[in-house]
């Protein structure tokens, strides 16, 4: 018996999606024709003459439930989420922000804020909302976070990498969405077979996914995945606004720059797709969420006064 | 993270107190501001306001120091660091063991609090320089500044003694006693300086022989250096030279190779060494004294000083006329073999084997000793170590002298000197004994003659006067009493196997290691009221330690005006210029 073991530790649900390829199929609309024609798909390496830029920023958000609170009859979430950027220069990675914001989001209407600073909860009234809500409320907020800080340290000359799909960030210029598990299956299964071939390093032609977010996307294979043929594939984004020429260069820059920072296995769960830099950057800005515990005990006590 | 500087704080800011590892009003870790630095022995001070007792200052030294990044958890993260791919931050983190708290509430510095470089009054008083009265320069620190002794714990007052250790020839031992005595006499913190004494024991090389010698190699850095001190880089004023006699001359000139001029010949005159009874130091050895003959040297010693007539420059005994140590020996042997004299000398109850054993002892000290202790030169010349009428410096060269006739030296002339010490019955003013090889002298396991004075020395010189400057390759080897006895202990380079020793337990563990490491003329020195030794360096000695370094010879220790002139260049120069030449006045040429 021949078997592959998932690169991804298993407490990471997503795995199946990471290794044995997307799971279920988008009914999304594609145009497969941008780059090359449909039908003469292959494996695309990067031109030699592109070279990776020399600041490669990368935007990445944690964020946390403190505490569920009841509010009378109304659900609550008290939640810490951080969202930092790092900027690679060559010979030095430095977060060059990170911003922390703690809020209580709530389907109550006459609410107030919590606690005192450092730990203040400001609080966000969504009236009628429900759990699921609030949860996407919490997300939206990041992202907001994730724009705000993605504004810092920008250049002329360099690229940014936000964790995760671009949705409403597409109109930050030179920037790429990462998306680390696959769990739509977009291409039909003759054009999924370019991409399953994929060496390290290489990515499929440019394409464009319709929809909701509408972007421009393509794979990429990362070195150090494993076998199975799944294995160290991303999908990069970038916005749908760009001309095809100057997304087909962004297609070249992410084959040159992201390989670079793929993760082994043995230092990260989720290597080789969790690029060093986030999986740093993650950790700093899970400190700068602070102690969960004590953060839980003083939303006990203010609840209590 | 910057800190701005604010009006009337002890120094330059440096960090803030760590609250990632425990602060304790003993130890604790500052977090050094980026930009900024701590090396080891800086000093730190940080306050803390209490509500009701006000303001407690908090200084210490810098014992430990580490550089690490934060945010990598596995080695070779280190390498994507510096890839510029995992981002990461290099902190920097000292820790600093508390020297004082002031007043003295102990409780620990507040993680976040501001830390200092403790400059000026801070520094002193974190070194508990405030409190001393008297102050004596023993060298530099690591920030340049001086580094001060209390001269209580030097002098008797409140303590006395120096036990010195370090690997010989890299540790500096006998040039750091040297330096500390120079400090003594010249800094003016001692008032009756100019009548305290010193007696060192040169017993290796002829490096002491030239205390009184310019250094030739000493240049304006070291000049700087004893100028912070408050101190002249210059010899000693007044050193006098004993050496013995050299071996088989029968005029008892002293043995040195090097120095010519002002060094005098020691010996003992047989008179003086019956009389004295200076036997039991013949039998210095430790082991010596484990031998049942004991009982037979006593009983030899009381017979001879009951005995031995001064006769010529010899002695007689029982009419015998002896005139040197071999005579003397001989004389000795032929009546304990003699059954008709041997119970009046050794005493009726003696075995013939135990008279044997001292007999064979004694035969065997005659090529030692015979040309310390004689009968064959001229009463009235003066030939006895004293430091009482010499100069402020006496050195006793015994570099040349077999091992049992150092030990008879140092043995008889430190009992003479405590004893004339005991008999003056006053402290003041102070003698000094710098003596290297103490484990020789006084070794931990056994009892000997010497060791006996010297543990006198160790207990008691401090309310004689009498302080004693011990140096040694290893404490561990010395006497336990006379260490624990010694106020201030210093240490230089260390043997690795030796630091481990409980005898050193007074070095925190980072400056444990820190000594397999000193470099020569770097010390740590431990004293009373600071309790973390302070690592000091102390300058290259301003006088020659070797005859390559002396410059020319003090006037006061030549023998006349010729000495001084050296007359071959009399002549050159005479001839050259055709005229007198200045260095050489008309009453100075030799012929």
């Amino acid at each position: 018996m021949r078997f592959h073991v998932d690169a991804w530790s298993p407490t990471y649900g997503a795995s199946r999606e990471a290794e044995g390829g997307p799971g279920e199929s988008s009914s999304a609309k594609l145009d497969t024709d941008i780059e090359l024609d449909a039908k003469r798909w292959r494996a695309m390496d990067p031109p030699s003459a592109v070279a990776a830029p020399r600041r490669v920023l990368l935007v990445d958000g944690v964020r946390r439930t403190d505490a569920r609170i009841w509010i009378g009859e109304h659900p609550g979430l008290a939640c810490s989420y951080a969202a930092g950027v790092v900027e690679c220069t060559p010979g030095a990675a430095k977060l060059a922000d990170a911003k922390v914001q703690r809020t209580i989001f709530t389907s109550a209407d006459e609410v107030s804020d919590v606690g005192s600073t450092p730990a203040l909860y400001r609080t966000e009234s969504i009236i009628g909302a429900d759990e699921s809500d609030l949860a996407n409320a919490v997300q939206r907020s990041l992202i907001e976070l994730e724009i705000t800080v993605s504004a810092a340290a920008r250049a002329d000359d360099d690229l940014l990498i936000v964790d995760g799909p671009l949705r409403s960030r597409d109109a930050l210029p030179r920037t790429l969405g990462y998306v680390k598990t696959q769990q739509k299956q977009y291409l039909p299964d003759a054009l999924s077979r370019v991409a399953t071939s994929l060496r390290p390093g290489q990515r499929t032609p440019i394409f464009r996914i319709a929809g909701v977010y509408e972007r421009l996307t393509w794979y990429l294979r990362l070195p150090g995945g494993g076998g199975s043929p799944w294995a160290g594939m991303v999908r990069v984004e970038c916005s749908t606004e760009l001309p095809e020429h100057v997304a087909i260069g962004l297609a070249d820059l992410s084959a040159v720059t992201i390989p670079r920072f793929a993760s082994v296995s043995y230092k990260d769960p989720r290597a080789p797709q969790n690029l060093v830099p986030i999986a740093g950057l993650e950790k700093r800005l899970r400190q700068l969420l602070g102690d969960p515990k004590l953060l839980h005990r003083g939303l006990v006590r203010a609840s209590q006064r | 993270m910057v800190i701005g500087v604010s009006e009337g704080a002890p120094g330059t800011p440096v960090g803030r107190v760590l609250g990632t590892e425990d602060a304790s009003p003993l130890t604790f870790w500052v977090a050094v501001n980026d930009g900024a630095y701590l090396q080891l022995d800086d000093v730190v001070v940080t306050t803390r306001d209490l509500h009701d007792l006000g303001p407690v200052t908090i200084s210490g030294v810098v014992t430990s120091v580490r550089a690490r990044h934060e945010g990598a958890s596995f080695d070779s993260d280190v390498f994507m660091i510096a890839d510029g791919m995992l981002p990461a931050m290099v902190q920097e983190a000292a820790e600093v063991t508390v020297t004082r708290v002031e007043p003295e509430v102990f409780v620990p510095p507040l993680p976040g609090a501001v830390a200092f470089r403790a400059e000026g009054a801070a520094r002193d008083g974190a070194l508990s320089f405030d409190r001393m009265t008297r102050r004596l320069p023993m060298g530099s620190g690591r920030d340049g500044l001086p580094v001060f002794l209390n001269a209580d714990f030097l002098d008797g007052s409140r303590g006395a003694h120096v036990s010195i250790s370090g690997i010989s020839g890299v540790a500096t031992k006998t040039s750091f006693a040297t330096f500390l005595l120079y400090s003594v006499f010249r800094s003016g913190v001692f008032e009756e300086a100019a009548n305290t004494k010193a007696l060192i024991f040169n017993v290796k090389g002829e490096d002491l022989l030239f205390l009184d010698h310019p250094n030739t190699r000493l240049d304006e850095r070291t000049r700087a250096a004893y100028h912070r001190l408050g101190l002249e880089a210059a010899p000693f004023p007044q050193v006098t030279v004993y050496a013995p006699p050299r071996a088989g001359d029968r005029s008892g000139s002293p043995d040195v190779a090097s120095r010519l001029t002002g060094v005098d010949p020691f010996y003992w005159t047989l008179a003086e060494f019956c009389q004295d009874r200076l036997l039991p130091y013949v039998f210095a050895d430790a082991d010596d004294e484990r031998q049942q003959y004991t009982m037979v040297v006593h009983a030899v010693t009381a017979q001879l000083a009951r005995n031995a007539v001064e006769k010529d420059a010899g002695i007689s005994l029982d009419g015998t006329p002896l005139h040197s140590y071999e005579q003397l020996v001989d004389y000795l042997v032929d009546q304990l073999n003699d059954d008709a004299t041997r119970s009046a000398w050794a005493g009726s109850s003696v075995g013939l084997g135990t008279v044997n054993a001292f007999a064979r002892r004694l035969i065997s000290s005659k090529r030692d000793l015979s040309r310390l202790i004689r009968g064959d030169l001229p009463s009235g010349r003066n030939h006895r170590i004293s430091t009482i009428d010499g100069a402020q410096v006496t050195v006793v060269d015994l570099h040349n002298l077999p091992d049992r006739a150092q030990r008879f030296v140092v043995g008889v002339t430190l009992k003479t000197e405590f004893e004339r010490k005991e008999k003056a019955g006053t402290a003041k003013p102070l003698l000094f004994v710098v003596l290297d090889e103490l484990n020789k002298y006084a070794p931990r396991e056994g009892t000997s003659p010497i060791k006996e004075v010297l543990l006198d020395i160790a207990e008691r010189g401090r309310s004689m006067g009498v302080v004693l400057i011990g140096a040694q390759q290893t404490a561990s080897e010395v006497e336990r009493r006379i260490v624990a006895n010694s106020a201030i202990r210093v240490v230089g380079r260390l043997d690795p196997a030796e630091a481990s020793r409980p005898e050193y337990g007074w070095l925190p563990p980072a400056q444990r290691q820190r000594v397999l490491l000193a470099k020569p003329g770097t010390m740590f020195v431990a004293q009373p009221e600071i309790p973390v030794p302070l690592a000091i360096e102390f300058p290259f000695p301003a006088w020659a330690t070797r005859p390559g370094e002396a410059g020319a010879a003090p006037r006061a220790t030549l023998a006349s005006m010729i000495s001084s002139t050296d007359p071959l260049k009399v002549v050159k120069s005479g001839r050259s210029s055709g005229g007198r030449s200045a260095e050489a006045p008309d009453d100075g040429i030799p012929f």
